[in-house]
């Protein structure tokens, strides 16, 4: 039987950051459709920096990333947006915008497609539940604590259901309760195909989840 | 799972926040643009209006001089030039001034009038011209000069010259300034939306992870541009107008001569005026609307494609 082609596949990746040493170093890598794996390493080992060049915020400095069969080297800024509403980020940092309510920044990506209101309500409404913030919808993120703005911006990474989902420190604000269930949400939409990585130092949640690990160190990366 | 009904807002929030956008600044600085851009215009309409005028009232006369001569009369030289007139084509009429109204020329010049009127001061005759069916200015000249000793026609063509040559170097500085107003309102839209998005980096990053096209966000930004500019414009105009009128007002209004009634005229005076000036101040608007519109999109876009 054929192996399906990779949804992601970095090869020979180096990236330095000016005129440093390099945090990344050849770093080959194959993400099949519908994978799971858990990122994981030291503080410093490169985990945000690898993730950075799968969200495409960031190009390496030798290698070749190819995303969905398109090499990323020569793909033309007007086809970036495609490739990037096909995936989903939860930053470290939440990055939610501050001038929208929970509801819109949870929107966002909907919005930017140009689906009409009307249309993703319902779909909003159902995840603002799913991750409990019901109450807190027309609540503007500055009013949110760490774990609310956390699932906030899961919630945004998932809305799409995209085809890729990139995570940083998805629990790290979240109580061992919430990080399970945050957990099973993952799980359930790698169910319906969307592969994903989650880079996490949480190591009761990689044994929970028992998925294939991605072990980064020293820039290097070691499949475990 | 609770329940919850989530109502959509009437209007979604932009995607910028709008209190981060120096657009205050922007709008203060382009009303002042505009304003500039009004009291150009309206000293352009008023110079052209100026110029076309005076240039017709001169090129509807010429002149005729008569030097005085020991042998010859004057009385018998002016009834030559009369019958020359006369038989003139394209003549409409003439005037013989006196003496006094000769002498009365002269005085800013040469002071007393009553000992002008005792030196030999040449006689002038004011000749109009029909405007349609101009004379034959050389033969009309050589015919004068044949027939009255110390006689010549002075058409004013080196003054309409010097004149319009005056006015199209005032049109040139006015159009100039125009365009200098026009260069320095492109230039603080590019600085207003470099600094628009250096204000809301974070938010544009997050728009373009999120799938965001460079043209997605610049529409998210162009439109509080164009609101900045239409206002600006109008604002700009309102006030350039009020100046106009209050130009007018303060140096005696309609009734006075000069400026005030040129400045007054721009906006109540006749139709012909009127409709220009109205016209191209209702550019003013429009062109820093589009000038904001368009430069802002632009200048998003090219600071876009060096991003992320």
């Amino acid at each position: 039987m054929n192996r399906p082609s990779p949804i992601v596949s970095l090869q020979n990746i180096g990236l330095r950051y000016g005129k440093g040493r390099e945090v990344l170093r050849d770093i080959n890598l194959d993400l099949e459709p519908g994978s799971f794996h858990f990122l994981t390493g030291p503080s410093g080992a490169g985990k945000t920096s690898l993730l950075r060049l799968l969200f495409l915020t960031k190009k390496p400095t030798r290698g070749l990333i190819s995303m969905f069969g398109k090499d990323m080297a020569t793909l033309s800024r007007r086809n970036m947006p495609k490739i990037r509403r096909r995936i989903g980020v939860v930053f470290q940092d939440f990055r939610l915008l501050d001038h929208l309510t929970t509801y819109e920044n949870i929107a966002l990506p909907l919005r930017v497609a140009g689906q009409k209101p009307k249309d993703y309500r319902d779909n909003v409404v159902e995840l603002l539940n799913w991750v409990g913030l019901a109450d807190y919808a027309d609540v503007y993120p500055p009013v949110l604590s760490g774990g609310e703005k956390q699932r906030v911006a899961i919630a945004r990474a998932v809305i799409t259901q995209p085809d890729l989902l990139l995570a940083d420190e998805p629990t790290g604000n979240v109580d061992p309760a919430m990080a399970l269930r945050l957990l099973r949400l993952f799980a359930e939409l790698n169910k319906f195909g969307t592969t994903i990585v989650i880079a996490t130092h949480d190591s009761h949640l990689i044994a929970k989840a028992n998925r294939p690990v991605l072990l980064l160190n020293d820039g290097q990366l070691d499949y475990n | 799972m609770a329940a919850f009904k989530h109502k959509e807002p009437r209007q979604a929030s932009g995607l910028m926040p709008r209190s981060q956008m120096p657009l205050r600044t922007l709008m203060i600085a382009m009303t002042v643009m505009c304003y500039l851009a009004c009291l150009a215009i309206g000293a352009l309409v008023l110079i052209t209006r100026a110029v076309n005028d005076w240039s017709s009232d001169i090129a509807g006369e010429v002149t005729v001089q008569i030097r005085p001569t020991d042998n010859i009369k004057m009385s018998d030289k002016l009834k030559i030039i009369a019958d020359i007139l006369d038989k003139t084509a394209g003549v409409s009429s003439y005037k013989i001034l006196d003496t006094k109204a000769g002498a009365k020329l002269l005085e800013p010049w040469l002071g007393n009038a009553d000992i002008l009127e005792q030196l030999p001061v040449p006689r002038l005759v004011a000749v109009s011209i029909d405007q349609k069916k101009l004379p034959d200015f050389d033969k009309l000249g050589a015919e004068l000069k044949s027939q009255v000793i110390g006689a010549s026609l002075d058409t004013h063509r080196r003054w309409q010259a010097e004149l319009t040559r005056m006015g199209t170097s005032l049109v040139r500085l006015g159009v100039g300034v125009l365009i200098l107003i026009t260069v320095s309102a492109i230039a603080l839209v590019i600085f207003a939306s470099r600094t628009a998005l250096d204000a809301n980096r974070q938010v544009v990053e997050v728009l373009h992870l999120v799938g965001a096209s460079d043209p997605f966000i610049a529409r998210q930004v162009q439109w509080q541009f164009l609101k900045a500019g239409l206002q600006s414009g109008l604002i700009g105009v309102l006030v350039g107008m009020a100046t106009f009128i209050l130009l007018g007002i303060s140096s005696g209004g309609p009734a006075s001569s000069g400026l005030a009634d040129a400045s007054y005229g721009l906006l109540i005076g006749t139709l012909e005026v009127t409709s220009v000036t109205y016209l191209l101040f209702l550019l003013v608007p429009i062109v820093a609307t589009l000038l904001c519109l368009v430069a802002a999109r632009l200048a998003i876009l090219r600071i876009l494609s060096n991003a992320i």
